[in-house]
Protein backbone atom coordinates (compact mmCIF):
# COMPACT_ATOMS: atom_id res chain seq x y z
CA UNK A 1 0.00 0.00 0.00
CA UNK A 2 1.24 3.64 -0.80
CA UNK A 3 -0.21 6.08 1.33
CA UNK A 4 1.25 9.94 0.99
CA UNK A 5 0.30 12.23 4.52
CA UNK A 6 1.28 16.10 4.36
CA UNK A 7 3.20 16.14 1.41
CA UNK A 8 4.56 19.60 0.56
CA UNK A 9 6.94 20.74 -1.99
CA UNK A 10 8.64 23.54 -3.13
CA UNK A 11 11.72 23.57 -6.25
CA UNK A 12 12.91 27.12 -5.00
CA UNK A 13 13.66 27.70 -1.19
CA UNK A 14 13.02 30.94 -0.65
CA UNK A 15 10.04 32.08 -2.24
CA UNK A 16 6.75 30.93 -0.34
CA UNK A 17 5.14 29.29 -3.62
CA UNK A 18 5.10 25.54 -3.12
CA UNK A 19 4.57 23.33 -6.25
CA UNK A 20 2.48 20.68 -3.41
CA UNK A 21 0.72 21.53 -0.57
CA UNK A 22 -0.17 19.49 1.74
CA UNK A 23 -0.99 16.86 -0.23
CA UNK A 24 -2.09 13.72 1.31
CA UNK A 25 -3.88 10.40 -0.52
CA UNK A 26 -4.28 7.04 -0.45
CA UNK A 27 -2.97 4.78 -3.71
CA UNK A 28 -6.17 2.46 -4.84
CA UNK A 29 -4.37 -1.29 -5.02
CA UNK A 30 -5.05 -3.21 -8.14
CA UNK A 31 -6.07 -0.36 -10.45
CA UNK A 32 -5.75 2.19 -12.68
CA UNK A 33 -5.71 5.65 -10.79
CA UNK A 34 -5.22 8.32 -13.56
CA UNK A 35 -3.93 11.66 -12.44
CA UNK A 36 -5.20 14.84 -14.29
CA UNK A 37 -4.46 18.49 -14.14
CA UNK A 38 -3.56 21.67 -15.90
CA UNK A 39 -0.08 21.52 -17.18
CA UNK A 40 2.36 23.14 -13.64
CA UNK A 41 -0.69 21.24 -11.55
CA UNK A 42 2.23 19.40 -9.69
CA UNK A 43 1.54 15.81 -11.14
CA UNK A 44 5.17 14.94 -12.15
CA UNK A 45 6.30 16.54 -9.15
CA UNK A 46 3.76 14.20 -7.15
CA UNK A 47 4.69 11.22 -8.46
CA UNK A 48 8.61 12.11 -8.43
CA UNK A 49 8.25 12.45 -4.71
CA UNK A 50 6.15 8.92 -3.99
CA UNK A 51 8.63 7.03 -6.22
CA UNK A 52 11.23 8.98 -3.63
CA UNK A 53 13.45 10.41 -6.55
CA UNK A 54 12.67 13.77 -5.28
CA UNK A 55 12.28 13.23 -1.50
CA UNK A 56 9.53 15.25 -0.07
CA UNK A 57 10.93 18.55 2.29
CA UNK A 58 7.76 17.76 4.77
CA UNK A 59 5.33 14.72 4.99
CA UNK A 60 5.83 11.32 4.36
CA UNK A 61 5.21 8.53 1.42
CA UNK A 62 4.65 5.25 3.15
CA UNK A 63 5.28 2.11 1.19
CA UNK A 64 3.70 -0.79 3.19
CA UNK A 65 3.85 1.75 6.29
CA UNK A 66 7.66 2.06 5.54
CA UNK A 67 8.67 5.91 4.69
CA UNK A 68 10.13 5.40 1.39
CA UNK A 69 12.99 7.86 1.94
CA UNK A 70 14.65 4.90 4.97
CA UNK A 71 14.28 1.99 1.97
CA UNK A 72 17.30 0.62 0.26
CA UNK A 73 17.36 1.70 -3.07
CA UNK A 74 17.90 -1.38 -4.25
CA UNK A 75 14.51 -2.52 -2.30
CA UNK A 76 12.65 0.69 -3.86
CA UNK A 77 13.25 -0.56 -6.94
CA UNK A 78 11.99 -4.00 -6.72
CA UNK A 79 8.87 -2.55 -5.66
CA UNK A 80 8.14 1.05 -7.14
CA UNK A 81 9.05 1.50 -11.23
CA UNK A 82 8.40 5.37 -12.44
CA UNK A 83 8.81 6.37 -16.27
CA UNK A 84 9.44 9.71 -16.48
CA UNK A 85 7.76 12.41 -18.83
CA UNK A 86 10.45 12.54 -20.91
CA UNK A 87 13.43 10.60 -22.02
CA UNK A 88 17.17 11.40 -22.43
CA UNK A 89 18.38 9.87 -25.55
CA UNK A 90 22.32 10.93 -25.81
CA UNK A 91 23.69 7.47 -25.87
CA UNK A 92 23.59 4.42 -28.34
CA UNK A 93 21.74 1.48 -27.32
CA UNK A 94 19.28 -1.15 -28.75
CA UNK A 95 15.82 -1.55 -27.58
CA UNK A 96 17.42 -5.04 -25.92
CA UNK A 97 19.76 -3.08 -23.72
CA UNK A 98 17.00 -1.09 -22.65
CA UNK A 99 14.82 -3.04 -21.81
CA UNK A 100 17.19 -5.35 -20.26
CA UNK A 101 18.14 -2.59 -17.51
CA UNK A 102 15.09 -2.91 -16.55
CA UNK A 103 16.25 -6.30 -14.84
CA UNK A 104 19.26 -4.44 -13.35
CA UNK A 105 17.37 -4.15 -9.78
CA UNK A 106 16.93 -7.93 -9.70
CA UNK A 107 20.53 -9.19 -11.20
CA UNK A 108 22.84 -6.41 -11.15
CA UNK A 109 23.39 -6.46 -14.69
CA UNK A 110 24.16 -10.30 -14.57
CA UNK A 111 21.13 -11.61 -16.34
CA UNK A 112 20.09 -15.47 -15.42
CA UNK A 113 17.25 -16.83 -17.72
CA UNK A 114 14.47 -15.51 -15.20
CA UNK A 115 15.39 -12.24 -16.11
CA UNK A 116 15.64 -13.03 -19.98
CA UNK A 117 12.19 -14.38 -19.76
CA UNK A 118 11.18 -11.17 -18.28
CA UNK A 119 13.11 -9.41 -21.29
CA UNK A 120 11.31 -11.34 -23.62
CA UNK A 121 7.79 -10.95 -22.19
CA UNK A 122 8.34 -7.55 -21.94
CA UNK A 123 9.33 -7.07 -25.18
CA UNK A 124 6.05 -9.18 -26.76
CA UNK A 125 3.89 -7.56 -24.56
CA UNK A 126 5.17 -4.14 -26.22
CA UNK A 127 5.30 -5.50 -29.67
CA UNK A 128 8.93 -4.61 -29.93
CA UNK A 129 10.35 -7.94 -30.73
CA UNK A 130 11.18 -7.62 -33.93
CA UNK A 131 12.75 -4.30 -33.38
CA UNK A 132 14.83 -5.63 -30.63
CA UNK A 133 18.23 -4.83 -32.30
CA UNK A 134 17.23 -1.71 -33.41
CA UNK A 135 19.14 1.19 -31.57
CA UNK A 136 16.96 3.67 -29.73
CA UNK A 137 17.87 6.87 -32.19
CA UNK A 138 16.74 4.92 -34.73
CA UNK A 139 13.08 4.59 -33.65
CA UNK A 140 10.20 6.76 -34.36
CA UNK A 141 9.26 8.86 -31.13
CA UNK A 142 6.05 6.21 -30.19
CA UNK A 143 8.28 3.31 -30.67
CA UNK A 144 11.13 5.03 -28.36
CA UNK A 145 8.37 5.28 -25.84
CA UNK A 146 7.12 1.89 -26.45
CA UNK A 147 10.69 0.66 -25.55
CA UNK A 148 10.73 2.85 -22.35
CA UNK A 149 7.79 1.60 -20.95
CA UNK A 150 8.73 -1.94 -21.97
CA UNK A 151 11.72 -1.93 -19.58
CA UNK A 152 9.42 -0.86 -17.00
CA UNK A 153 7.47 -4.16 -18.01
CA UNK A 154 10.54 -5.53 -17.67
CA UNK A 155 11.25 -3.82 -13.74
CA UNK A 156 8.43 -6.07 -12.47
CA UNK A 157 7.42 -4.17 -9.96
CA UNK A 158 3.53 -4.32 -8.33
CA UNK A 159 3.72 -0.49 -8.21
CA UNK A 160 3.85 1.41 -11.35
CA UNK A 161 4.02 4.83 -12.42
CA UNK A 162 3.75 6.47 -15.52
CA UNK A 163 4.08 10.27 -16.55
CA UNK A 164 2.50 10.83 -19.73
CA UNK A 165 2.78 7.63 -21.39
CA UNK A 166 0.72 8.65 -24.10
CA UNK A 167 2.94 11.06 -25.53
CA UNK A 168 3.85 10.17 -29.07
CA UNK A 169 1.77 7.26 -28.81
CA UNK A 170 -0.61 7.65 -31.72
CA UNK A 171 -4.17 6.54 -31.39
CA UNK A 172 -3.87 2.85 -32.23
CA UNK A 173 -0.86 2.50 -29.97
CA UNK A 174 -2.72 4.52 -27.12
CA UNK A 175 -5.89 2.50 -27.11
CA UNK A 176 -3.35 -0.66 -26.78
CA UNK A 177 -1.33 0.95 -24.28
CA UNK A 178 -4.54 1.49 -22.23
CA UNK A 179 -5.33 -2.31 -22.64
CA UNK A 180 -2.27 -3.25 -21.66
CA UNK A 181 -2.58 -1.12 -18.74
CA UNK A 182 -5.73 -2.89 -17.53
CA UNK A 183 -4.24 -6.02 -18.55
CA UNK A 184 -1.71 -5.89 -16.03
CA UNK A 185 -3.86 -4.52 -13.20
CA UNK A 186 -6.20 -7.64 -13.96
CA UNK A 187 -3.82 -10.41 -14.69
CA UNK A 188 -0.70 -9.57 -13.12
CA UNK A 189 -2.58 -7.69 -9.91
CA UNK A 190 -0.30 -4.61 -10.84
CA UNK A 191 -1.42 -0.46 -9.58
CA UNK A 192 -0.62 1.46 -11.67
CA UNK A 193 -0.54 5.42 -11.41
CA UNK A 194 -0.83 7.41 -14.72
CA UNK A 195 -0.82 11.18 -15.72
CA UNK A 196 -3.27 11.10 -18.77
CA UNK A 197 -4.14 14.42 -20.43
CA UNK A 198 -6.90 12.68 -22.36
CA UNK A 199 -9.66 13.08 -19.94
CA UNK A 200 -11.63 11.05 -22.31
CA UNK A 201 -8.65 7.77 -21.82
CA UNK A 202 -8.80 8.55 -18.24
CA UNK A 203 -12.99 7.97 -18.55
CA UNK A 204 -12.98 4.93 -20.29
CA UNK A 205 -10.02 2.92 -18.68
CA UNK A 206 -9.66 4.46 -14.98
CA UNK A 207 -10.45 2.96 -11.91
CA UNK A 208 -10.33 5.97 -9.87
CA UNK A 209 -9.09 9.37 -10.76
CA UNK A 210 -7.26 12.05 -9.32
CA UNK A 211 -7.91 15.78 -10.30
CA UNK A 212 -4.79 17.96 -9.60
CA UNK A 213 -4.84 21.93 -9.07
CA UNK A 214 -2.11 24.12 -8.00
CA UNK A 215 -0.13 21.85 -6.32
CA UNK A 216 -3.09 20.42 -4.48
CA UNK A 217 -5.60 17.71 -4.98
CA UNK A 218 -8.78 19.12 -6.13
CA UNK A 219 -11.24 16.14 -6.35
CA UNK A 220 -10.58 12.56 -6.28
CA UNK A 221 -13.22 9.65 -6.76
CA UNK A 222 -14.64 7.45 -9.21
CA UNK A 223 -14.75 8.43 -12.89
CA UNK A 224 -18.67 8.60 -13.00
CA UNK A 225 -18.15 11.40 -10.20
CA UNK A 226 -15.02 13.36 -11.30
CA UNK A 227 -15.43 12.71 -15.10
CA UNK A 228 -17.74 15.95 -14.61
CA UNK A 229 -17.68 19.40 -15.70
CA UNK A 230 -18.16 20.34 -12.28
CA UNK A 231 -15.15 19.24 -11.14
CA UNK A 232 -13.03 19.07 -14.46
CA UNK A 233 -13.72 22.52 -15.51
CA UNK A 234 -12.27 24.30 -12.44
CA UNK A 235 -9.75 21.90 -12.78
CA UNK A 236 -8.56 22.59 -16.40
CA UNK A 237 -10.27 26.32 -16.38
CA UNK A 238 -12.16 25.21 -19.27
CA UNK A 239 -15.39 24.60 -20.62
CA UNK A 240 -16.15 21.73 -21.98
CA UNK A 241 -18.83 20.11 -23.96
CA UNK A 242 -20.60 16.50 -23.64
CA UNK A 243 -21.62 14.46 -25.71
CA UNK A 244 -22.94 11.00 -25.34
CA UNK A 245 -21.90 7.86 -27.29
CA UNK A 246 -23.31 4.65 -26.38
CA UNK A 247 -24.75 5.81 -22.74
CA UNK A 248 -21.00 6.88 -22.07
CA UNK A 249 -20.02 10.90 -21.49
CA UNK A 250 -17.56 12.24 -24.42
CA UNK A 251 -15.57 15.14 -23.49
CA UNK A 252 -15.43 17.51 -26.46
CA UNK A 253 -12.50 19.90 -25.84
CA UNK A 254 -12.94 22.56 -28.51
CA UNK A 255 -15.07 25.43 -28.47
CA UNK A 256 -18.94 25.31 -29.22
CA UNK A 257 -18.95 28.09 -31.35
CA UNK A 258 -16.84 26.42 -33.70
CA UNK A 259 -18.86 25.60 -37.00
CA UNK A 260 -17.86 22.00 -36.78
CA UNK A 261 -18.37 21.51 -33.21
CA UNK A 262 -22.63 21.10 -34.36
CA UNK A 263 -21.89 17.93 -36.31
CA UNK A 264 -20.81 16.02 -33.24
CA UNK A 265 -22.66 17.55 -30.40
CA UNK A 266 -26.06 15.96 -30.75
CA UNK B 1 35.95 -10.02 -35.30
CA UNK B 2 37.51 -7.70 -37.78
CA UNK B 3 39.03 -6.02 -34.54
CA UNK B 4 40.39 -8.70 -32.84
CA UNK B 5 42.06 -9.59 -36.36
CA UNK B 6 43.27 -5.99 -37.30
CA UNK B 7 44.48 -5.94 -33.11
CA UNK B 8 46.59 -8.82 -33.85
CA UNK B 9 47.83 -7.81 -36.81
CA UNK B 10 49.09 -4.53 -35.58
CA UNK B 11 50.22 -5.85 -32.20
CA UNK B 12 52.70 -8.00 -34.26
CA UNK B 13 53.49 -5.68 -36.69
CA UNK B 14 54.76 -3.38 -33.25
CA UNK B 15 56.78 -5.89 -31.95
CA UNK B 16 58.76 -6.37 -35.09
CA UNK B 17 59.41 -2.82 -36.15
CA UNK B 18 62.11 -1.42 -35.05
CA UNK B 19 65.72 0.01 -35.23
CA UNK B 20 67.67 -3.25 -34.94
CA UNK B 21 67.08 -4.70 -37.96
CA UNK B 22 68.53 -8.07 -36.81
CA UNK B 23 65.49 -8.71 -34.76
CA UNK B 24 63.42 -10.57 -36.70
CA UNK B 25 61.12 -13.17 -35.62
CA UNK B 26 63.64 -15.79 -37.53
CA UNK B 27 66.45 -14.04 -35.45
CA UNK B 28 64.11 -14.77 -32.24
CA UNK B 29 63.65 -18.51 -33.46
CA UNK B 30 66.97 -19.28 -34.10
CA UNK B 31 67.49 -18.41 -30.84
CA UNK B 32 69.49 -15.18 -31.10
CA UNK B 33 70.58 -13.79 -27.38
CA UNK B 34 70.82 -10.23 -28.45
CA UNK B 35 67.35 -10.44 -30.55
CA UNK B 36 65.68 -11.97 -27.62
CA UNK B 37 67.35 -9.10 -25.16
CA UNK B 38 66.23 -6.44 -27.54
CA UNK B 39 62.63 -8.52 -27.60
CA UNK B 40 61.95 -8.73 -23.93
CA UNK B 41 63.59 -5.72 -22.79
CA UNK B 42 62.28 -3.20 -26.11
CA UNK B 43 59.43 -4.48 -27.93
CA UNK B 44 56.98 -6.48 -25.11
CA UNK B 45 57.06 -3.75 -23.17
CA UNK B 46 56.49 -0.68 -25.55
CA UNK B 47 53.58 -2.64 -27.27
CA UNK B 48 52.50 -3.72 -23.76
CA UNK B 49 52.68 0.15 -22.96
CA UNK B 50 50.86 1.60 -26.24
CA UNK B 51 47.99 -1.38 -25.66
CA UNK B 52 47.06 -0.80 -22.26
CA UNK B 53 47.47 2.96 -22.29
CA UNK B 54 45.00 3.18 -25.36
CA UNK B 55 42.61 0.82 -24.12
CA UNK B 56 42.61 2.48 -20.54
CA UNK B 57 42.39 5.75 -22.14
CA UNK B 58 39.54 4.79 -24.58
CA UNK B 59 37.14 3.26 -21.55
CA UNK B 60 38.22 6.40 -19.16
CA UNK B 61 36.68 8.63 -22.06
CA UNK B 62 33.68 6.53 -22.41
CA UNK B 63 33.01 6.69 -18.63
CA UNK B 64 33.85 10.37 -18.28
CA UNK B 65 30.92 10.35 -21.79
CA UNK B 66 28.44 8.77 -19.31
CA UNK B 67 29.25 10.55 -16.38
CA UNK B 68 28.75 13.94 -17.98
CA UNK B 69 26.15 12.42 -20.55
CA UNK B 70 27.93 14.30 -23.08
CA UNK B 71 29.85 13.25 -26.29
CA UNK B 72 33.04 15.50 -26.01
CA UNK B 73 34.16 14.76 -22.97
CA UNK B 74 37.33 12.77 -22.18
CA UNK B 75 40.38 13.18 -19.79
CA UNK B 76 41.51 16.15 -22.36
CA UNK B 77 38.70 18.14 -22.15
CA UNK B 78 38.12 17.96 -18.79
CA UNK B 79 41.31 19.28 -17.12
CA UNK B 80 42.27 15.75 -16.15
CA UNK B 81 45.43 15.12 -18.11
CA UNK B 82 46.44 18.60 -16.88
CA UNK B 83 45.92 18.27 -13.45
CA UNK B 84 47.81 14.85 -13.83
CA UNK B 85 50.73 16.98 -15.06
CA UNK B 86 50.47 19.60 -12.28
CA UNK B 87 50.53 16.27 -10.09
CA UNK B 88 53.57 15.14 -11.26
CA UNK B 89 55.53 18.15 -11.45
CA UNK B 90 54.82 19.52 -7.87
CA UNK B 91 55.92 16.04 -6.57
CA UNK B 92 59.13 16.90 -8.93
CA UNK B 93 59.20 20.47 -7.15
CA UNK B 94 58.54 19.38 -3.53
CA UNK B 95 60.08 15.91 -3.07
CA UNK B 96 62.32 15.82 -6.69
CA UNK B 97 63.26 12.58 -8.23
CA UNK B 98 60.61 10.24 -7.01
CA UNK B 99 59.61 6.48 -7.89
CA UNK B 100 57.06 5.84 -9.96
CA UNK B 101 54.71 5.02 -7.47
CA UNK B 102 54.89 8.45 -5.54
CA UNK B 103 54.58 10.21 -8.86
CA UNK B 104 51.77 8.10 -10.10
CA UNK B 105 49.68 8.56 -6.57
CA UNK B 106 50.16 12.82 -6.80
CA UNK B 107 49.29 12.46 -10.66
CA UNK B 108 46.21 10.80 -9.62
CA UNK B 109 45.08 13.02 -6.56
CA UNK B 110 45.76 15.97 -8.50
CA UNK B 111 43.37 14.65 -12.06
CA UNK B 112 40.67 13.72 -9.27
CA UNK B 113 40.36 16.92 -7.55
CA UNK B 114 40.78 18.56 -11.03
CA UNK B 115 38.22 16.25 -12.35
CA UNK B 116 35.90 16.71 -10.00
CA UNK B 117 35.94 20.26 -9.78
CA UNK B 118 35.00 20.38 -13.29
CA UNK B 119 32.57 17.80 -12.93
CA UNK B 120 30.57 19.74 -10.30
CA UNK B 121 30.82 23.01 -11.89
CA UNK B 122 29.51 21.65 -15.37
CA UNK B 123 26.85 20.22 -13.71
CA UNK B 124 25.65 22.74 -11.96
CA UNK B 125 26.13 25.24 -14.81
CA UNK B 126 23.07 23.51 -17.16
CA UNK B 127 24.78 24.21 -20.43
CA UNK B 128 22.64 23.31 -23.00
CA UNK B 129 24.96 23.76 -26.32
CA UNK B 130 26.87 19.99 -25.67
CA UNK B 131 29.56 21.74 -27.59
CA UNK B 132 30.40 24.71 -25.35
CA UNK B 133 31.69 22.19 -22.70
CA UNK B 134 34.87 20.39 -24.05
CA UNK B 135 36.03 23.81 -25.09
CA UNK B 136 35.48 25.27 -21.45
CA UNK B 137 37.61 22.21 -20.27
CA UNK B 138 40.09 23.07 -22.55
CA UNK B 139 40.42 26.70 -21.23
CA UNK B 140 39.92 25.15 -17.77
CA UNK B 141 42.99 22.71 -18.89
CA UNK B 142 44.83 25.32 -20.02
CA UNK B 143 44.41 27.29 -16.68
CA UNK B 144 45.81 24.07 -15.09
CA UNK B 145 48.75 24.16 -17.26
CA UNK B 146 49.79 28.02 -16.81
CA UNK B 147 49.62 27.76 -13.48
CA UNK B 148 52.12 24.40 -13.71
CA UNK B 149 54.37 26.81 -15.91
CA UNK B 150 54.83 29.02 -13.49
CA UNK B 151 55.06 26.73 -11.05
CA UNK B 152 57.77 25.17 -12.93
CA UNK B 153 59.51 28.69 -13.60
CA UNK B 154 59.32 29.67 -10.34
CA UNK B 155 61.03 26.67 -9.21
CA UNK B 156 63.40 26.30 -12.42
CA UNK B 157 61.97 22.74 -13.01
CA UNK B 158 60.71 23.88 -16.96
CA UNK B 159 62.93 21.48 -18.67
CA UNK B 160 61.44 18.70 -16.22
CA UNK B 161 58.06 20.16 -17.27
CA UNK B 162 58.85 20.58 -21.39
CA UNK B 163 60.34 16.72 -20.94
CA UNK B 164 56.72 15.20 -18.90
CA UNK B 165 54.44 17.04 -21.23
CA UNK B 166 55.74 15.07 -24.43
CA UNK B 167 54.03 11.43 -24.31
CA UNK B 168 56.32 8.64 -26.09
CA UNK B 169 56.62 5.33 -25.89
CA UNK B 170 60.56 5.23 -26.04
CA UNK B 171 61.04 5.82 -22.05
CA UNK B 172 62.63 2.60 -21.82
CA UNK B 173 62.55 1.26 -18.32
CA UNK B 174 59.76 2.93 -16.21
CA UNK B 175 56.88 1.09 -18.09
CA UNK B 176 55.59 -0.99 -15.21
CA UNK B 177 53.21 1.84 -14.37
CA UNK B 178 51.30 1.69 -17.04
CA UNK B 179 50.28 -2.24 -15.55
CA UNK B 180 48.64 -0.13 -12.80
CA UNK B 181 46.12 0.57 -15.87
CA UNK B 182 44.58 -2.85 -15.24
CA UNK B 183 43.37 -1.79 -11.78
CA UNK B 184 40.60 0.74 -13.09
CA UNK B 185 40.34 -1.22 -16.36
CA UNK B 186 38.76 -4.51 -13.95
CA UNK B 187 36.65 -1.78 -12.20
CA UNK B 188 35.23 -0.80 -15.58
CA UNK B 189 34.25 -4.03 -16.15
CA UNK B 190 32.32 -4.91 -13.19
CA UNK B 191 30.65 -0.97 -13.29
CA UNK B 192 29.99 -1.90 -16.91
CA UNK B 193 25.78 -1.67 -16.65
CA UNK B 194 26.31 1.13 -13.83
CA UNK B 195 28.08 3.57 -15.60
CA UNK B 196 25.69 2.66 -18.89
CA UNK B 197 22.37 3.28 -16.64
CA UNK B 198 24.05 6.66 -15.37
CA UNK B 199 24.30 7.99 -19.22
CA UNK B 200 20.53 7.94 -19.54
CA UNK B 201 20.13 10.45 -16.29
CA UNK B 202 19.75 11.01 -13.07
CA UNK B 203 16.20 9.78 -12.63
CA UNK B 204 16.80 6.92 -14.76
CA UNK B 205 19.37 5.99 -12.79
CA UNK B 206 17.40 5.93 -8.99
CA UNK B 207 14.24 4.64 -10.61
CA UNK B 208 16.28 1.40 -11.48
CA UNK B 209 17.90 1.90 -7.52
CA UNK B 210 21.29 2.62 -8.92
CA UNK B 211 23.34 4.38 -6.28
CA UNK B 212 24.12 7.73 -8.84
CA UNK B 213 26.97 9.89 -6.73
CA UNK B 214 28.51 6.58 -5.77
CA UNK B 215 28.64 5.56 -9.57
CA UNK B 216 29.54 9.06 -10.60
CA UNK B 217 33.06 8.89 -7.64
CA UNK B 218 33.89 5.43 -8.95
CA UNK B 219 33.71 6.40 -12.51
CA UNK B 220 36.16 9.60 -11.71
CA UNK B 221 38.54 7.61 -10.12
CA UNK B 222 38.72 5.01 -12.79
CA UNK B 223 39.33 7.83 -15.21
CA UNK B 224 41.93 9.93 -12.66
CA UNK B 225 43.74 6.61 -12.02
CA UNK B 226 43.88 5.39 -15.76
CA UNK B 227 44.85 9.15 -16.50
CA UNK B 228 47.46 9.68 -14.23
CA UNK B 229 49.57 6.61 -14.92
CA UNK B 230 49.32 6.38 -18.30
CA UNK B 231 50.32 10.45 -18.44
CA UNK B 232 53.03 9.18 -15.57
CA UNK B 233 54.97 6.62 -17.43
CA UNK B 234 53.92 7.79 -20.90
CA UNK B 235 52.62 11.24 -21.23
CA UNK B 236 50.02 12.83 -22.56
CA UNK B 237 47.88 10.91 -25.42
CA UNK B 238 45.89 13.60 -26.62
CA UNK B 239 42.40 13.03 -28.24
CA UNK B 240 42.42 9.16 -27.64
CA UNK B 241 39.60 9.50 -24.85
CA UNK B 242 37.73 11.35 -27.09
CA UNK B 243 37.68 10.52 -30.67
CA UNK B 244 38.15 6.37 -30.05
CA UNK B 245 35.00 6.17 -28.03
CA UNK B 246 33.10 8.61 -30.33
CA UNK B 247 34.31 5.91 -33.34
CA UNK B 248 34.06 2.94 -31.70
CA UNK B 249 30.44 3.70 -30.35
CA UNK B 250 28.88 4.32 -33.83
CA UNK B 251 30.03 0.32 -34.42
CA UNK B 252 29.39 -1.14 -30.89
CA UNK B 253 27.00 1.40 -29.23
CA UNK B 254 26.87 2.27 -25.88
CA UNK B 255 26.06 -0.34 -23.84
CA UNK B 256 29.57 -0.30 -21.90
CA UNK B 257 28.50 -4.38 -20.80
CA UNK B 258 28.67 -5.60 -24.54
CA UNK B 259 30.95 -3.36 -25.69
CA UNK B 260 34.10 -2.33 -23.84
CA UNK B 261 36.37 -5.29 -24.89
CA UNK B 262 35.74 -4.14 -28.60
CA UNK B 263 36.28 -0.20 -27.51
CA UNK B 264 39.71 -1.21 -25.78
CA UNK B 265 40.31 -3.28 -29.00
CA UNK B 266 39.51 -0.37 -31.00
CA UNK B 267 41.76 1.91 -29.27
CA UNK B 268 44.68 0.04 -29.14
CA UNK B 269 44.53 -0.61 -32.97
CA UNK B 270 44.12 3.05 -33.39
CA UNK B 271 47.40 4.23 -31.31
CA UNK B 272 49.46 1.26 -32.46
CA UNK B 273 49.29 2.09 -36.16
CA UNK B 274 49.78 5.81 -34.76
CA UNK B 275 52.64 4.30 -32.92
CA UNK B 276 53.59 2.29 -36.29
CA UNK B 277 53.54 5.83 -38.24
CA UNK B 278 55.88 7.37 -35.72
CA UNK B 279 58.48 4.97 -36.04
CA UNK B 280 58.55 4.80 -39.77
CA UNK B 281 58.16 8.27 -41.04
CA UNK B 282 61.56 9.17 -40.42
CA UNK B 283 62.99 5.76 -39.77
CA UNK B 284 65.29 4.85 -38.03
CA UNK B 285 65.11 7.82 -35.68
CA UNK B 286 61.30 8.21 -34.64
CA UNK B 287 58.77 10.76 -34.06
CA UNK B 288 57.12 11.54 -30.47
CA UNK B 289 53.97 9.76 -30.83
CA UNK B 290 52.05 12.44 -28.96
CA UNK B 291 52.45 14.73 -32.58
CA UNK B 292 51.34 11.81 -34.79
CA UNK B 293 48.37 10.90 -32.40
CA UNK B 294 47.97 14.97 -32.18
CA UNK B 295 47.70 15.62 -35.96
CA UNK B 296 45.24 12.32 -36.55
CA UNK B 297 43.26 12.71 -33.51
CA UNK B 298 42.94 16.93 -34.13
CA UNK B 299 41.52 16.35 -37.33
CA UNK B 300 39.35 13.57 -36.27
CA UNK B 301 37.94 15.44 -33.39
CA UNK B 302 37.51 18.54 -35.83
CA UNK B 303 35.41 16.58 -37.63
CA UNK B 304 33.23 15.43 -34.88
CA UNK B 305 33.07 19.39 -33.52
CA UNK B 306 32.01 20.34 -36.93
CA UNK B 307 29.18 17.90 -36.92
CA UNK B 308 28.35 18.54 -33.20
CA UNK B 309 27.74 22.25 -34.05
CA UNK B 310 26.08 21.81 -37.34
CA UNK B 311 24.07 18.56 -35.82
CA UNK B 312 22.62 21.01 -33.16
CA UNK B 313 21.62 23.44 -35.58
CA UNK B 314 20.19 20.87 -37.43
CA UNK B 315 18.04 19.78 -34.34
CA UNK B 316 17.15 23.01 -33.56
CA UNK B 317 15.81 24.32 -37.57
CA UNK B 318 14.01 20.77 -37.22
CA UNK B 319 12.29 21.55 -34.30
N1 LIG C 1 13.03 21.11 -11.85
C1 LIG C 1 12.22 22.15 -11.54
N2 LIG C 1 12.75 23.30 -11.08
C2 LIG C 1 11.94 24.34 -10.77
N3 LIG C 1 10.61 24.34 -10.91
C3 LIG C 1 10.02 23.23 -11.36
C4 LIG C 1 10.80 22.07 -11.72
N4 LIG C 1 9.96 21.12 -12.15
C5 LIG C 1 8.73 21.63 -12.07
N5 LIG C 1 8.76 22.89 -11.60
C6 LIG C 1 7.59 23.76 -11.37
O1 LIG C 1 6.72 23.09 -10.49
C7 LIG C 1 5.38 23.24 -10.92
C8 LIG C 1 4.75 21.88 -11.13
O2 LIG C 1 5.40 21.22 -12.19
P1 LIG C 1 5.07 19.73 -12.64
O3 LIG C 1 5.03 18.88 -11.44
O4 LIG C 1 6.02 19.37 -13.70
O5 LIG C 1 3.60 19.90 -13.24
P2 LIG C 1 2.79 18.96 -14.22
O6 LIG C 1 3.50 17.67 -14.35
O7 LIG C 1 1.47 18.84 -13.56
O8 LIG C 1 2.68 19.68 -15.52
C9 LIG C 1 5.41 24.10 -12.16
O9 LIG C 1 5.09 25.41 -11.79
C10 LIG C 1 6.82 24.01 -12.64
O10 LIG C 1 7.19 25.19 -13.27
MG1 LIG D 1 4.30 16.73 -15.94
Amino acid sequence: MIEVRNVNQSYSKRSSKKTLTDVSMVVKENAITALVGANGAGKSTLLSVMTNILPALSGVVLLDGKDVRKMKANDLSKRVAFLRQSQQLNVRITVNDLVEYGRFPHCGGRLKDEDHQKVEEALSYMNLTDLRHRYLEELSGGQCQRAFIAMILAQDTPYIFLDEPLNNLDIKYSVEMMKILTQLVEELNKTIIVVLHDINFAAAYADHIVAMKDGEIYYEGPPQDAITPEVLNPVFDHDFHISNSAGRPVFLYYDEDDPNCEVCVS
Amino acid sequence: MVIVALFVIFALLSLFIGAYEDMTLQALLDGNERARLIFIHSRVPRTMAVILSAAGLSVAGLVMQAISRNKFMSPSTAGTTDAAALGLLISFVFLGEQSGAVQTIFSFAFALIGTFIFTLVISRLKIRETVYIPLLGMMYGGMISALSSVIAFHFEAVQFANMINLGSFARLGGFWGVYLVIVPLIIAVFFATKFSIIGLGEEFAKNLGVNYNRVVMTGLVVVSLISASTFVTIGPLPFIGLIIPNMATSFYGDNLKKSIYDLMLFGAVFVLICDIISRLVIFPFEMNVSLTISLVGGAIFMVYLIKGVFGDDERKAKA
